[in-house]
């Protein structure tokens, strides 16, 4: 019997992945058009920022080196810790969650292969999105310093064990996870420790407060923001040895001692984990498969404050048991902390504004935050529309048939997953843009004016969502993949579309307005005819957005069936 | 009552569904066989308003499923080959919306719960989530749905996959019942002897097309051998010759 390398059993995934590449499908031509030319725009931004920024740092000879190498620390150490968060989650699905793992389990593969071919597979899906991200920027850096071919060649090898090592280590704390706690449990603590993570990693960097740097009378605090800024890079983490192998490239100097320090790291981190796994996966593999009595919360209270509302029973129902299924998935609800740590930041921004520096240009300038605001506020709502409201039908999942056969109709039910979106997003965003405006004291007729604006935004761009999910189902997929796919993206670039037109169609009229405030005299064209205009069209423009949307999505839903 | 007249089924060029047409009369239990990719499936999808056949008319109990879905809707069950359901529901949440899109009261939906819960023995499981249901309780579990609401026919793909030896005879006893007050009962299976057991009368799809039906002695007779096993008739009628072939290759 021949036994195959190891790299035989990532076979399936290869094979899947040329078939979907070969089988054409209608759509295929426009979906890599905006998602090639989504990525394409962002790696050139990400190239030409670090090219313009790295180029910059030149002028200022040893602290431009300085910087540029304190900025590669920073960068790597970022990358780090997104690098141990994705190897825990993924490699939680990968060693013990997968499908295919009944299959693998159960043929005469020996543990180390199996270890191997799961490792590798862990390593390319947690960390195919740092390469893609890292790639340009280092590309702009290695331009700007004119750096020789062998810094390009020295970047591969620096990131490919700079990505095993925090690869290692979080599927290192899967396996220990597993073993103490069934893979189904793990991955409800791991997603809520992740998400807990971020919100901090968030409140933290804003804590450090940047804009300090803008105030001259700060500039004596210039070395203690320094100070604070080098205080995590240790020489002792895997960021630090990448960071400085690259920064030596640069130069055309070679780093070995660094680059030795993480080639043998990661490997030595492979060799362990390997001999761990061999020992402790089959059992952590065993415990995942226990399927003992779910925890959950009962939510009793769900019920009865549904019944308040004054909404069709059918409705009812539809309500509670889309609000029950949302509150019991972790995955699901616990994506709220790291949206409530933004929304205290985004509060937090506005009341630390110093609009008094500018003492003669302060009234007109709050009220122009205003509309900045009302742009911010848009595109909360376009995010938590694209990660909640999108996804609502196809999180009806294979589930779907009951409804489909039950006598009520797809217009009904899509009507209910948009009143369930719209109440909350429409609260939300409400909230923040008066709390915001209160905080900058805007003019009173600005408030009302953005208050329409965001109670219009919230009409057409939950029905968009609910419209366009309901055009682009994936019932299978996961909601947080769901947002990201292609139906997800248009809706979201047709979502920022409108949102700049209501801005403009609110910011014209109250500029007219306020730069008659400012001169005390009336300026032409006549502001009220005007706003009118433009609340005509705002209010014409919401209207068609959500009902065609509607429309849209429930003929959709009706051509399943075809 | 179903009656389906004409029915045809395209995806593209394929025809999964080619002109069947049959009729299920209250209170009998009709059996719908055929080998794997013969069409079964889309038929009974179709009768549950899953899938727009291509041509034809769906009438259940009086109402055409074309013109009007939801009272056709309204008086059928349907129970699928797979017991997909919301996995963060428990039993009795999930059976509560169910009933609810059925127009269900709340008062009387609550007892209707319990007795089938009871019926189908998932009483103690009534607070527990789906997600830790075996495959053969969610089978059971969608059957309770499927009869919450008194259907005057019932459309089954495969019933007895999943379900324990105790399970397949309570749901057989619970089939048989209802066949007994008047419901009308499509029910695909590949066990015949099931069909053989439960049916009153058998239709057998190749192809997409009905290529006999009768009462279980009327298609005895059609397989014109001398076995008179309904799995014997059934290989000749659908080209049962490939299993030669198995033996010789093994």
């Amino acid at each position: 019997m021949t036994v195959r390398p190891f790299p035989h059993l990532l076979l399936p995934d290869l094979l899947g992945a040329r078939n979907r590449a070969r089988r054409g499908e209608r759509g295929d031509l426009r979906r890599a058009l905006l998602f090639g030319g989504i990525g394409l725009t962002v790696g050139l931004a990400l190239y030409e920022g670090s090219y313009w920024v790295t180029g910059h740092l030149l002028d200022y000879a040893e602290l431009g080196d300085y910087l540029l190498r304190l900025g590669l620390s920073w960068l790597f150490l970022t990358f780090l810790s997104f690098l141990a968060f994705s190897g825990i989650v993924t490699a939680l699905s990968t060693f013990f969650l997968a499908d295919d793992l009944r299959l693998l389990m159960a043929a005469p593969i020996a543990a180390r292969r199996l270890f191997h071919a799961r490792f590798a597979r862990t390593l390319l899906q947690a960390s195919w999105m740092v390469v893609i991200f890292l790639a340009p920027v280092l590309a702009g850096i290695g331009r700007a310093r004119c750096a020789p071919a062998a810094f390009y060649g020295a970047a591969l090898l620096t990131i490919v064990p700079f990505s095993m090592i925090p690869v290692a280590a979080g599927t290192a704390a899967t396996l220990l996870l597993v073993n103490t706690c069934p893979a189904r449990r793990a991955r409800d603590i791991l997603v809520l420790m992740g998400l807990l993570f971020a919100a901090s990693l968030v409140i933290l960097l804003r804590m450090i407060r940047p804009e300090q740097l803008l105030r001259v009378e700060s500039l004596p605090d210039l070395t203690s923001f320094f100070a604070s800024l080098q205080s995590p890079i240790t020489p002792l983490l895997p960021s630090f040895w990448a960071g400085e192998t690259l920064f030596a490239a640069l130069a055309g100097r070679p780093d070995w001692v660094h680059a030795a320090a993480l080639w043998s790291t990661a490997l030595a981190a492979i060799v362990v984990l390997s001999a761990a796994s061999a020992r402790w996966h089959f059992a952590g593999y065993s415990r995942s498969q226990d399927a003992p009595r779910a925890r959950f919360t009962r939510l009793a209270a769900v019920a009865p404050l549904a019944r308040l509302l004054p909404i069709a029973p059918v409705r009812r129902q539809l309500l509670i048991k889309d609000l029950k299924i949302f509150l019991r998935d972790v995955s699901q609800w616990s994506q709220l902390l790291l949206l409530l740590a933004l929304v205290l930041l985004y509060l937090y921004n506005f009341s630390v504004l110093d609009l008094q520096r500018i003492p003669y240009m302060s009234g007109f300038l709050k009220n122009l935050y205003a509309l900045v605001n009302l742009g911010l506020a848009g595109l909360v709502m376009a995010t938590l529309c694209v990660r909640f409201v999108f996804p609502a039908v196809s999180a009806e999942g294979a589930a779907f048939w009951i409804i489909r056969t039950s006598p009520i109709g797809l217009g009904d039910f899509l009507w209910s997953k948009f009143w369930t979106g719209f109440a909350p997003v429409f609260a939300l965003t409400e909230a923040l843009t008066l709390a915001a405006n209160r905080f900058l004291g805007v003019d009173p007729v600005l408030e009302a004016a953005t208050s329409l604006a965001v109670a219009l935004l919230s009409v057409a761009l939950v029905g968009l969502a609910t419209g366009m999910g309901a055009r682009y189902p994936r019932f299978g997929g996961d909601p947080g993949q769901v947002a990201g796919s292609y139906g997800g993206v248009a809706f979201m670039i047709q979502a920022v579309l409108l949102v700049i037109v209501m801005m403009a169609l609110t910011g014209w009229p109250a500029s007219v307005y306020l730069l008659r405030q400012i001169r005390r005299a009336a300026a032409p064209p006549p502001v009220w005819p005007l706003a009118a205009l433009c609340a005509a069209a705002a209010i014409a423009l919401s209207l068609w957005v959500w009902l065609a949307s509607m429309r849209s999505g429930v003929r959709a839903l009706e051509r399943l069936a075809d | 009552m179903i009656a389906i007249r004409d029915l045809v089924k395209h995806y593209g060029r394929f025809a999964a569904v080619d002109g069947i047409s049959l009729e299920v009369h209250p209170g009998e239990i009709h059996g719908f066989l055929g080998p794997n990719g013969a069409g079964k499936t889309t038929t009974l999808r179709m009768i549950a308003g899953l899938a727009k056949p291509t041509a034809g008319t769906i009438v259940v109990n009086g109402h055409d499923l074309a013109a009007d879905p939801d009272a056709a809707k309204m008086s059928l069950g349907y129970i699928p080959d797979r017991p997909f359901i919301y996995e963060k529901l428990t039993a009795g949440e999930f059976l509560a919306f169910h009933g609810a899109l059925y127009g269900l009261e709340a008062g009387p939906l609550e007892a209707r719960i319990a007795d089938m819960l009871a019926l189908f023995e998932l009483a103690r499981w009534k607070d527990e989530l789906v997600e830790s249901f075996s495959h053969g309780m969610k089978q059971r579990l969608v059957m309770c749905a499927a009869f919450l609401h008194r259907p005057r026919a019932l459309v089954v793909d495969e019933p007895m996959v999943g379900l324990d030896p105790r399970g397949a005879r309570l749901v057989k006893g619970v089939f048989r019942a209802m066949s007994a007050r008047g419901v009308a009962m499509l029910m695909s299976t590949h066990t015949l002897e099931v069909a053989q057991e439960m049916c009153d009368r058998i239709s057998i799809i190749q192809k997409g097309r009905i290529i006999a039906s009768g009462t279980v002695d009327e298609i005895r007779a059609m397989g014109g051998g001398g076995d008179d096993r309904l799995t014997a008739v059934f290989l000749r009628l659908t080209g049962g010759g490939a299993l030669q072939e198995i033996d010789e290759a093994l």
